[in-house]
């Protein structure tokens, strides 16, 4: 029965990997560039949802999400124009790799300068701990509306990019950047509002799960590790297959957890290692 | 390339300049001085992966840790004086090189620079699960009294000098050799590479395994120095951050890159710390502004942009064509018209 | 005045030149063919004139309006739009996003989605299918038809018949009086030199990055064309 109910409460814990993951995931399907910051942009998302909810005590915490996700989309794409584009365009694959990891270094050390190290985490009171039962089941709120959100999120990004005219031109460009400026595209900009877009998805994601455990600048290269898993065990350009994939790595992570309390991320990065060595097929190397 | 007699020479006096120091400098600067070379040694073969081979990877602190680690339980469970140890560190590092290599070179790119990355993770929480290697807390160096502390400076100093120019005229060597150029071939092109008869895995997995064994040992001496090692040291991702600023920032894929960004990087934390009394962690961002900055404007480093403004060629690999290459796309031109 | 005109063009990659002192022009409603062996500099001429290649020298004016250096996104809004080589057709876009890509540029005109599916019945069997699940004549069908939908004043194709079969170039060709009935200028980069002197008015040979022959279609002697082409 306690297994059952770890295997749930993975499953749910899932939904928010799968979530971390999907902001990586549409930047690197778009540009091919693997931001390594992102964890550190959620990070620090979750900096200012923690010092907003200090500043205005009387504000419910999680409505602090829709400022935070506005700032995490312009400074997306501020990002993206002033830094990323670029490298976006260099024939050299190790150049925004590079570049992106030099950003996240200086994320984490100004974040540690300026906040300190200390722990925190973003306290929204009864919610955290609330639980329903279901036939003997202890499930979490917190855990099921983050499932639902996450779910709910990657139906809207399917649908925008399938069914509206942005879609349509972020997956022009992603398929051909020169060709598309024939149609009066400018693929520049395109980035630039698909990195707000990552990165605002990124800062629900860092949010959320400050929410559920706590957090220090350190803890970036957690969620980026979390996030690539997720994209990677899915399979490229599957937004589907990332949810599958943050569900198994949820699972596993709990799972782990239950046997061995102080493992950390540990069975998470076994399972990602284990299907390195079983299924390379979805995991080889990335289009020309 | 430079001459025999100049090659010469410049070896002669880095020799005397290794040896004599320890009996000039006093032990804070010996420290450093070992720090330096230590680090130099590390950037160097992170270059050698990334600049020759094209592997970027975020990992390497795994190697750096296992070297460490060997040699502090192979010391330990002699109960031999450490430095007649040594060997274990490289040769440990390679072993799990060559072994991780198989499910690691399947990837490419950003996917092999993360997995890297995640497989130090794993080995970094089993080193802190394991009683052996002394859990979270790490390990003293349990023979460190059949050490001379006399000499232990000096002779720290001396093995990383020794470490450091082997790497180097080591790597010289390599560059200028045939495997060298394969190598180079594979960085660029590796399709290409291999349509010319280049065997691009094997190129990369002999570079791959021969950074692991120089950051194993310049891991082990590093630690040694400390006579103690922790996990959260060991593991701590930004080993390869620093090999990467040092590489990114001095110029990737050069020998003389290294060189210069390991002055710089010295430099800018000895100014940064000292007279400006700055923290560690403002260190780091400017550092990290510095490499950005380099990525954008200078992607190949700043020794290029130098070398070309001087006009000087210290440790350059690059062959020139026999022909100029002009003539000869004359003639492939006029071989494909019509 | 010409609808294109181009003035001592020179075109670069790198630090090699591939076009040199290139004038070249096109009257409204014209249709221009462009010959040439490969790598003598057609398709970077095309490239440059649509702005795809920046590294480029000398003069340009489209319908009056010097595009010497205007980035490729400008320059589609005028009407100057290419068919570019090997189709490159949007892979994740299904044959109408495709088409309504090339509508993007919201150019006033008579195009439309229906009028494109009429002028290629095929394709609108095919509207919601992938370009990796089409033919490569249907595929070039989508991609003449994607230039179609920005109502172009002056169509630039790119090697359309490269690969096909000839009862499909044949059936694009049919289609291509339709287009040419409606008043668009065409330039036509060829290897099939007998269809491009067949369409059109006037022809101009590259040679090595040259012109090494220009004039009437009609009236052309074998023996001149082979000359300038072949250069010997």
């Amino acid at each position: 029965m306690i297994w059952l109910e770890t295997l749930i409460n993975g499953a749910l814990l899932g939904g928010l990997y799968a979530l971390l993951g999907l902001g990586l995931a549409l930047v690197f399907g778009v540009m091919r560039v693997v931001n390594i910051a992102h964890g550190e942009f959620m990070v620090l998302s979750a900096f200012c949802a923690v010092l907003l909810a200090n500043l205005f005590p009387s504000v419910p915490p999680l409505l602090m999400l829709i400022p935070v996700i506005a700032v995490s989309f312009a400074v997306g794409w501020i990002y993206q124009a002033a830094i990323v584009n670029r490298v976006v365009k260099s024939p050299d694959p190790l150049a925004p790799l590079v570049l992106t990891f030099g950003v996240s270094v200086v994320l984490r050390n100004v974040m540690v300068e300026v906040f300190g190290a200390d722990v925190r985490s973003l306290q929204i009171g009864e919610l955290s701990r609330a639980h329903i039962e279901i036939s003997g089941l202890n499930i979490g709120i917190m855990p099921l509306l983050t499932l639902a959100l996450a779910a709910l999120l990657f139906v809207a990004l399917q649908f925008i990019l399938r069914h509206t005219e942005f879609g349509r031109i972020v997956r022009a460009t992603a398929d051909r950047r020169d060709i598309v400026r024939l149609s009066g595209v400018r693929p520049d900009r395109v980035y630039n509002y698909v990195m707000g877009l990552s990165l605002a998805l990124g800062a629900i994601g860092g949010v959320l799960l400050a929410v559920r455990s706590s957090f220090t600048p350190f803890s970036g290269a957690e969620r980026l590790l979390i996030a690539f898993e997720v994209v990677v065990l899915g399979g490229l350009g599957s937004f589907w297959g990332a949810l599958l994939g943050g569900i198994a790595l949820g699972m596993a992570q709990l799972i782990g957890l239950k046997i061995d309390p102080n493992a950390g991320l540990l069975y998470a990065h076994l399972l990602f290692f284990c299907m390195l060595l079983i299924r390379p097929s979805g995991l080889v190397s990335s289009k020309a | 390339m430079p001459s025999r007699i100049t090659l010469a020479i410049w070896s002669v006096i880095l020799i005397a300049a290794v040896a004599g120091a320890p009996f000039v400098l006093n032990e804070g600067f010996l420290r450093l001085g070992t720090e330096c070379m230590l680090l130099l040694t590390m950037a160097q073969m992170w270059n050698l992966l990334a600049g020759y081979a094209g592997l970027v990877s975020f990992g390497h602190q795994v190697f750096i840790a296992f070297g460490a680690y060997a040699l502090f339980l192979t010391s330990g469970w002699l109960e031999i004086n450490p430095v007649w140890v040594l060997p274990v560190a490289p040769l440990v590092a390679a072993a799990v090189a060559a072994i991780i290599a198989f499910p690691l070179f399947r990837l490419r790119d950003a996917y092999f620079s993360i997995a890297m990355w995640v497989f130090a993770e794993i080995i970094s929480a089993f080193t802190m699960k394991s009683q052996l290697a002394g859990g979270t807390s790490g390990l003293p160096l349990s023979t460190s009294r059949l050490i001379d502390f006399d000499w232990f400076e000096p002779i720290m100093f001396w093995l990383a000098g020794i470490l450091t120019i082997g790497t180097i005229a080591g790597l010289y060597k390599l560059m200028t050799s045939s495997f060298g150029l394969g190598l180079m071939s594979v960085r660029d092109n590796d399709l290409a590479a291999m349509s010319v008869g280049v065997d691009v895995r094997h190129n990369r997995f002999v570079a791959f395994v021969l950074s692991a064994a120089g950051c194993g040992v310049a891991g082990a001496l590093s630690f040694l120095g400390n006579l103690y090692i922790a996990p959260l040291a060991a593991f701590d991702v930004n080993w390869s951050v620093y090999m990467m600023f040092i590489v990114i920032i001095g110029g990737i894929g050069t020998l003389e890159g290294p060189i210069l960004g390991v002055i710089i990087f010295f430099g800018l934390r000895e100014t940064m710390t000292g007279p400006l009394g700055l923290s560690g962690g403002w260190y780091l961002v400017g550092l990290g502004v510095l490499a950005v900055t380099v990525m954008m404007v200078a992607p190949r480093g700043i020794w290029p942009v130098l070398r070309d403004r001087i006009g000087v060629r210290l440790l350059d690999v690059h062959r020139t064509s026999p022909r100029p290459v002009a003539t000869v796309l004359q003639k492939v031109s006029e071989g494909t018209a019509g | 005045m010409a609808l294109l005109d181009v003035n001592g063009l020179q075109i670069f990659y790198g630090d090699l030149q591939a076009v040199f002192d290139m004038n070249f022009t096109v009257a409204d409603g014209e249709t221009v063919a462009l010959v040439g062996a490969n790598g003598a500099g057609k398709s970077t001429f095309l490239k440059a004139l649509v702005g795809l290649n920046e590294e480029r020298s000398g003069r340009m004016h489209f319908d009056g309006i010097d595009i010497s250096h205007m980035p490729a996104e400008q320059v589609s809004r005028l009407g100057l739009i290419m068919v570019p080589e090997g189709r490159l057709l949007f892979d994740s876009l299904t044959v109408e996003e495709n088409l309504l890509m090339g509508s993007l540029n919201r150019r006033s005109g008579s195009c439309t989605l229906q009028r494109v599916f009429d002028l290629f019945p095929m394709l609108g069997e095919r509207r919601r299918m992938y370009p990796g699940q089409l033919s490569g004549g249907q595929q070039q069908m989508a991609a003449i038809g994607r230039a179609l939908m920005s109502n172009p004043r002056l169509l630039l194709c790119d090697e359309i018949s490269l690969g096909l079969a000839p009862v499909v170039v044949e059936q694009i060709y049919r289609s291509f009086a339709n287009i040419r009935s409606e008043g668009t200028a065409v330039v036509l980069v060829e290897q099939d030199v007998k269809r491009a002197l067949a369409t059109s008015e006037r022809i101009y040979c590259l040679l090595k990055g040259r012109v090494s022959l220009t004039g009437p279609a009609q009236g052309l002697q074998p023996e001149q064309l082979t000359h300038a082409y072949f250069g010997n």
